[in-house]
């Protein structure tokens, strides 16, 4: 450790002002201080201080995400083994497999991000901010395991950079930069995003019986006349496998268990808002519940609780809605905020005919929609004080 | 009344004082620091060499010539130290143990019941004790002209540490007592005493004032929390806000006609000697070198006047100031330590629960150090500030008012019933390593500058 620090003391002057790596400044501070804490102390106010650093936080969402990645991984090699009749292939095939599928994924991710967070903060002369940590793993995990490596390179461009950066950064963004980078590659090459794209295979070894469909595309598919009722009924469609995830999907998103563990990780550390979580969830069973009074089509006939675990519903509230710069900063709006991501869900799913699913579209909408409703609720306490005097 | 308080959070500092009191030798300097008394416009009166005799007038307000800072003790001024703009930053006098005093009218304890309110603030005025009395909003120095709604004395102390006032005020039951019929002339309103709910004899046996309790962590002791509790201030409102240890002054000053000659303060923290964490009584503005040179430990640290949560950092040489009833030393070097973003932290000190010390049973006091633990970063994580506020503001958004430098959003949000002091505890949890304290003063001082 000693000699770590002593080598990063030796080379720190190269990298201050006058020092001949001075334009690269950020990367040195960025390594210097992930091995230790920074140098620096109080000067004035509170002279002592919490341990806790925007760091810690990031990290810890990087934590409660290793569930969610650890099955994808394992669920992307078992899905590929199925499709490739590799019958009972075991644990340890589909994990290499899945590694196979996702870590060059991630990589590209992680490598194209940094490369622009490490420019902006070169040229903006600013620390690297944590942001990305979490950006860059949470955007591998919203994406299909099909995904071509060049597109996740534009994707996460298009998130880091419009997204964020030219807002000014981590805590300046207006939407989630991972799902806006998921938007931007759903709507410009929509075909790798849609259809048979769930299951990583190589397309002409694909046993035929595999469709590769999701459980919403199944129901939102269904011939005129059947029902949601009936697609249950004949097990194409099972609440346990869309819990637990062995399906098709995004990477990530496809297990509501694993979701649920990382929903616990982050409640027990207060990093997640549960205000969010619990509202999106009310928000989703109370308008489902009303679709199932009112609609007539079979996509309103799903029961409610089948809509928490079906698609990414669970990996959207817990890990995206919960963002705390994109999201609704009072508490107050931090509910509304959430119940409306809930009920935008279910009107996206059961009403639009053409997407299946409306938790990336929901979330997006309402974080354009969160400085509006903090708007309100500032204004309402603000009215409240003048009451009083 | 009492009161509960829910939000909060106590630091847990090493070093708390005992409530001892040790006299210390009397110092062989004392000295007067201007810029403790902010807004004042300075006129210098003595030059170096002077002979002073206590209470004797060191400089004069400009602009109210009535307020004087007076010599703390009698001798010879031996140094007057200017900073920037030419402003006197010290004044230090040598002290003559034979130096005569400067007189004040003396009151008996019954008449000071019946004193003309001019009378009593001519007096404050004339010694610079007036200063020891607060105004809200804005808290600075009692106005004279200024009709106080109501006045609060604060008898408690949530934060590590501050003079305890049960300690201080048992020293002078009389004088204490005296200082509260002081103040019920200065107001046709209610005096409130806000006490903690350990408070003892002498703070719930006072008379003529209304007493309140409150329980809970830190900031349950501060003024503006007990404000907004008892008798919430609206935009027109003044309100002046006093320390129970300072009225103790107060009321030896009336009841002696003579500057009080000595003050008494609590000296803890980590590096601090344990059998020297206690109360002491020294000479007002003394000399505090022979206290460290006995109390403090080896290593480097650093010497704060006031708390760790907003006090200001002296150097070991300096002298005790008029308003200050606390010393507070903590290690001010702590090396770097290895990725303290992911290990897990058994002695950290955390509000959040990101590290193994919060999970541990048992609240630990220690020894904290001037380390950052981070660095300066955009605000990330909203409504973390929130938990520590016991008050009705929205802290995100009253920052951002200030940064912005939107002074009617400012007061909307209520900046105005608020002392920068209240945000220290956002300070200390801040992720994002800002200053709020200095964020919000820097915003009070506009609205101040531009006029509400």
């Amino acid at each position: 450790m000693k000699l770590l620090l002593k080598f990063h003391d030796s080379i720190r002057p190269l990298f201050e002002k006058g020092g001949k790596l001075e334009k690269v400044a950020p990367l040195f501070d960025a390594a210097d201080t992930f091995a230790f804490t920074p140098a620096e102390q109080t000067h004035r106010g509170a002279h002592v201080r919490d341990a806790i650093d925007i760091k810690r936080v990031m990290v810890t969402v990087i934590y409660a995400l290793l569930p969610c990645f650890f099955f994808g991984v394992w669920n992307a090699g078992h899905q590929y083994n199925m499709a490739h009749a590799i019958a009972g292939a075991g644990f340890v095939a589909d994990m290499l497999r899945g590694l196979i599928i996702v870590l060059p994924i991630v990589f590209v991710s992680y490598a194209v991000g940094g490369f622009w967070e490490v420019l902006f903060a070169c040229v903006r002369k600013h620390p690297i901010n944590e942001g990305l940590l979490v950006s860059g793993f949470l955007f591998p995990l919203v994406l299909p395991p099909t995904i071509p490596l060049w597109q996740v390179a534009v994707g996460i461009t298009f998130g880091i950079v419009i997204g964020k950066e030219i807002f000014g950064g981590t805590g300046m963004n207006v939407v989630n930069p991972a799902l806006l980078s998921r938007a931007f590659l759903f709507f410009a090459y929509a075909k790798s995003m849609t259809g048979s794209v769930w299951i990583a295979s190589h397309g002409d070894q694909v046993v035929d019986a595999v469709t590769g469909a999701t459980p919403l595309g199944i129901l939102s598919a269904m011939p005129e006349g059947a029902t949601a009722a009936e697609a249950i009924a004949s097990g194409q469609v099972s609440f346990m496998q869309m819990f637990l995830g062995t399906m098709p999907g995004s990477i990530g998103e496809t297990s509501t268990l694993a979701c649920l563990i990382g929903a616990v990780m982050l409640l027990l550390a207060g990093v997640g808002s549960w205000r969010i979580m619990l509202a999106c969830v009310i928000g989703l069973l109370s308008t489902a519940a009303l679709a199932n009074v009112f609609g007539s089509s079979p996509m309103s006939q799903i029961p409610p609780h089948y809509h928490l675990v079906a698609g990414g519903f669970a990996f959207g509230a817990i890990f995206m809605a919960t963002d705390p710069v994109s999201a609704a900063a009072t508490n107050a709006g931090k509910w509304i905020y959430g119940f409306l991501i809930g009920m935008l869900i279910i009107i996206v799913r059961v009403l639009n005919a053409g997407f299946p699913e409306g938790v990336m579209l929901s979330i997006l909408f309402m974080n354009l929609m969160a400085p509006l409703i903090d708007s309100f609720v500032v204004d309402h306490h603000i009215r409240r004080r003048l009451k009083r005097a | 009344m009492e009161f509960k308080v829910k939000k909060g959070f106590d630091v847990g500092l090493a070093g708390k004082p005992a409530t001892r009191i040790t006299d210390l030798a009397p110092a062989p300097t004392v000295a007067v620091y201007p810029l403790e008394f902010a807004g004042m416009k300075q006129r210098l009166l003595v030059t170096e060499g002077d002979a002073v005799r206590q209470g004797a007038i060191l400089m004069e307000d400009k602009a109210r010539e009535a307020f004087k800072l007076r010599a703390p003790a009698g001798g010879q001024v031996t140094s007057i130290t200017r900073g920037a703009r030419r402003f006197v930053e010290e004044i230090v006098i040598a002290v003559d143990p034979n130096a005569e005093q400067e007189r004040f009218e003396a009151f008996a304890a019954a008449a000071i019941q019946g004193l003309e309110r001019t009378v009593i603030l001519d007096q404050l005025m004339t010694t610079g004790y007036l200063s020891l009395i607060r105004q809200r909003p804005f808290s600075h120095m009692a106005d004279p002209a200024a009709q106080p709604k109501s006045i609060f004395i604060n008898a408690m102390n949530t934060g590590p540490f501050q003079a305890d006032a049960e300690v201080v005020t048992a020293e002078d039951p009389t004088a204490f007592q005296a200082g509260i019929d002081l103040l019920t002339r200065l107001t046709d309103g209610e005096v409130h005493l806000c006490v903690g709910a350990t408070a003892g004899e002498t703070l719930s046996g006072a008379q003529r004032v209304t007493l309140h309790r409150f329980e809970g962590p830190h900031p349950a002791g501060n003024t503006s929390v007990h404000i907004s509790r008892i008798d919430p201030m609206c935009s027109s409102d003044t309100v002046w806000t006093v320390k129970a240890i300072d009225l103790v002054s107060i009321g030896r000053l009336f009841l002696d006609g003579t500057l009080p000659a000595t003050r008494i303060i609590c000296l803890g923290g980590p590096n601090v000697k344990p059998e020297a964490q206690q109360h002491y009584r020294l000479r007002t503005g003394g000399a505090l070198e022979p206290l460290f040179s006995a109390a403090l430990t080896a290593g480097d640290q650093r010497i704060i006047a006031g708390d760790v949560l907003s006090g200001t950092t002296i150097q070991a040489d300096s002298h005790l100031r008029f308003m200050q009833s606390a010393i507070t030393v903590i290690p001010a070097s702590e090396e770097r330590y290895f990725m303290g973003w992911t290990m897990p932290g058994l002695k950290r000190m955390s509000f959040s629960r990101l590290f193994a010390s919060t999970w541990l049973p048992g609240k630990k006091d220690r020894p904290l150090g001037t380390h950052m633990h981070g660095e300066e970063r955009a605000l990330v994580l909203t409504g973390h500030y929130d938990k520590v506020m016991p008050l009705n503001i929205l802290v995100d958004y009253l920052l951002r008012a200030v940064l912005a430098g939107d002074t009617d959003e400012m007061i909307a949000l209520g900046i105005l019933e608020t002392d920068p002091e209240d945000f220290a505890l956002c300070d200390v949890i801040c992720p994002s390593k800002l200053e709020l304290q200095e964020i919000i003063a820097r915003g009070l001082r506009q609205i101040e500058e531009e006029g509400i």
